[in-house]
């Protein structure tokens, strides 16, 4: 049985709200790749082109994928996959794998904020925004679409600052209006922007503070890619946060891994055939009929 | 004069879905119903004049489209929804209305009642103090007089105390048996889920006391004896909060891995642990409400005007059956809800999830604004929550 279980591949993949993810990792629990691309309006087709892509990306075929776990917003469209966990539990997982030592972690994506407390590489406690999206992803897509930037370059621009605008209002639309009253008072660009990470920055700090801030802290999520708001995390925080190489993967990475221990676990219980089994032909069947 | 041809849990699932059904028989009949919001207008009372009192909710499926014109957004959506439902003529089945004073809010909605919607000719409103202490029980003792005298002119009959205490005993029988009904769920796995458990509660206050009691005789049969039992699952839930009248929670919690086996809202167990003690009078009313049943609403200390500073005293004081429920029920996490602006609730909220800290029971808070649509974002959390206990 150890000789078979050795040979076989775990897959994770994380339907977010804006940005779809995969993983695959192997019998020692060590990622072989992943990918990363736009989810869209549909799910369903998302998902088979993630699980395609990573599978052509770490050169596994799918009779070897032992177990596939879902996570994310869309984890319900994730017809192939065995199980389904939330990304809360997912993330922690993810986190600790890249981080031993994390007691806490910061995730900023697409349309949500959440922090979690991590003890032994386990998700302990955790809390997340409300219905509201602001100060996730969508704030700060917002605010460069209101002062004609393109994503990426927002971060650059906002270090050169040195007296952030005060922006109070966190809801999404009224920051807006705060940034354009800014603008046309004339304020500088590089402070309107570190202004806009320090409101975001302020309210996720204000989320992680109910649940008492531990260091080490590791910051993850898609929002995490923008140095400005790593700074900004920082200074409202007052210590220093790791960012992980690929801060969007800790998701579907973790779902890899509990699919790897979840597997593990039916091994030892005689069913791994079975689950295999199942597997195969609930993706084949899906991927023909959407094609 | 059988009311349906439905028995046991699917009666008690009929009425829930038509919660007025029954109350129209009634009055066609002649009988008068009596709405009353938030569970401290005394029953007993209502009863013991020959009325049947009809408990008065929103309805968290139907977008509030009316009541803007007699409150505002920050008014509680629970509030704004039972008036909604009453500018829509969805309560013109009522003989009267009475309110409470539980909270601010609550208070205000019956002067709106009075004046917005003019489809009871009869509306009440019953002071209830916030505090817990002697002189507090005395002066609500008047104001439960002042209830009887106003409701009598209703009734066209005058309240006996034989009257009184039979109707006591009737809502006793009531609380017993809603007690039997929640031990069905003290057993792993429960044999009652907590939506078909809510479906009971919402079918009860829609009914004259008689009828409710019958009804869960029939239930409690029906759940012992039935086949089907809801499956086994590592979670053991207990469900905190306001009033909750929607199977919809239940449901979104239940879908995870986990059982709600027990709860303090106040459209499950709170009217229900303890009973109306003999003698059967006004005083050991205003005693059963404003002492014996825990809600947040009344402001409740380990010592009466005590200032030095126990905060484990009081926590202990004002938690310690949540704690016997937990034992009893065998919980092992908690959730905590409350509707939006409950600030009732709120300011409970911090100092009850530190209580359970101290007992080692995790818990999370949840939020909705009263509408079903509200709780599909709390779902991830839910699970999320349900998987740190596995």
């Amino acid at each position: 049985m150890d000789i078979i279980a050795s040979k076989l591949f775990f897959t994770g993949i994380d339907i977010g709200s804006t940005m779809s993810k995969a993983a695959v990792v192997d019998a020692e629990g060590v990622m072989l790749g992943y990918v990363i691309g736009p989810t869209g309006a549909e799910h369903r087709r998302r998902a088979n082109m993630v699980m395609e892509d990573v599978l052509a990306k770490c050169g596994v075929s799918l009779d070897e994928i032992a177990y596939i776990i879902s996570t994310g917003y869309g984890r319900v469209n994730v017809p192939f996959a065995d199980k389904q966990v939330t990304e809360l539990t997912c993330h922690a997982r993810g986190v600790a794998a890249l981080f031993p030592d994390v007691r806490t972690a910061i995730d900023i994506g697409g349309q949500d904020a959440k922090v979690l407390k991590i003890k032994n590489g386990k998700l302990v406690d955790f809390l997340t925004n409300d219905k509201c999206a602001a100060g996730t992803g969508r704030f700060l897509e917002v605010a460069a679409e209101t002062l004609g930037l393109e994503l990426n370059e927002m971060g650059r621009i906002s270090l050169q600052s040195d007296t952030p605008v005060k922006i109070n209002s966190l809801c999404t639309i009224f920051a807006q209006q705060e940034i354009i009253a800014s603008l046309s008072e004339g304020k500088p660009l590089p402070d309107i922007l570190a202004g806009v990470y320090i409101a975001i920055a302020t309210r996720v700090v204000k989320l992680a503070r109910q649940l008492k801030v531990e260091p080490p802290v590791v910051f993850t999520g898609g929002v995490a890619k923008n140095g400005g708001m790593v700074k900004a995390i920082e200074a409202v925080l007052g210590m220093p946060v790791s960012v992980p190489p690929e801060p969007l993967i800790t998701g579907c990475l973790g779902a890899a891994i509990l699919a790897r221990d979840e597997a593990f676990k039916l091994i030892n219980r005689g069913e791994y055939k079975l689950q295999k089994k199942q597997l195969s032909e609930a993706y084949i069947e899906f991927t023909e009929k959407t094609r | 004069m059988a009311i349906a041809t439905n028995k046991g849990l699917s009666l008690a699932r009929e009425i829930y879905a038509d919660r007025s059904k029954r109350v129209r028989e009634l009055r066609r009949d002649g009988k008068k119903i009596v709405g009353y919001i938030c569970l401290y207008p005394p029953v007993e009372i209502i009863t013991a004049l020959g009325l049947v009192p009809f408990r008065i909710f929103g309805d968290m499926s139907e977008p509030i489209t009316a009541a803007d014109r007699v409150s505002t957004t920050m008014v509680c959506p629970f509030v704004r929804s039972i008036l909604d439902l009453g500018l829509k003529g969805k309560f013109d089945f009522l003989d009267g209305v009475v309110g409470a004073h539980t909270c601010d809010i609550g208070a205000g909605i019956i002067l709106q009642w009075r004046d917005a919607i003019k489809d009871a000719p009869f509306t009440h409103l019953l002071d209830v103090p916030h505090t817990d202490h002697a002189p507090a029980v005395d002066y609500f003792e008047g104001q439960i007089n002042s209830f009887k005298r106003h409701i009598e002119e209703l009734a066209g009959e005058k309240l006996t105390d034989d009257k009184l205490k039979k109707a006591c005993e009737m809502h006793n029988e009531q609380r017993k048996l809603v007690r039997q009904l929640y031990d069905l769920r003290k057993p792993d796995p429960p044999l009652l889920s907590s939506a078909e458990n809510l479906e009971v509660m919402v079918a009860l206050s829609s009914l004259p006391v008689e009828e409710g009691n019958s009804l869960l005789e029939d239930i409690i049969q029906e759940v012992t004896e039935r086949k089907v039992k809801p499956s086994p699952k590592k979670v053991r839930l207990l469900v905190w909060g306001p009033v909750f009248d929607n199977t919809a929670l239940y449901d979104l919690i239940e879908s995870a891995d986990a059982h709600v086996v027990v709860d303090d809202t106040c459209v499950g167990t709170r009217a229900f642990w303890a009973d109306v003690k003999p003698p059967y009078n006004l005083h050991a009313l205003a005693q059963h409400y404003l002492v014996d049943i825990k809600c947040p609403r009344t402001y409740r200390q380990a010592e009466p005007f005590e200032t030095r500073r126990d905060y484990d005293k009081d926590l202990d004081s004002r938690f310690n059956y949540i704690k016997k429920a937990i034992v009893d029920w065998g919980v092992n996490g908690v959730v905590l809800q409350s509707v939006k602006y409950c600030d009732t609730h709120g300011y409970e909220v911090p100092n009850l999830r530190h209580y359970l800290d101290t007992l080692g029971i995790p818990s999370i808070y949840i939020e909705h604004d009263y509408s079903e649509r509200s709780m599909a974002p709390i779902k991830t959390r839910v699970e999320a929550f349900v998987e740190t206990l596995g």
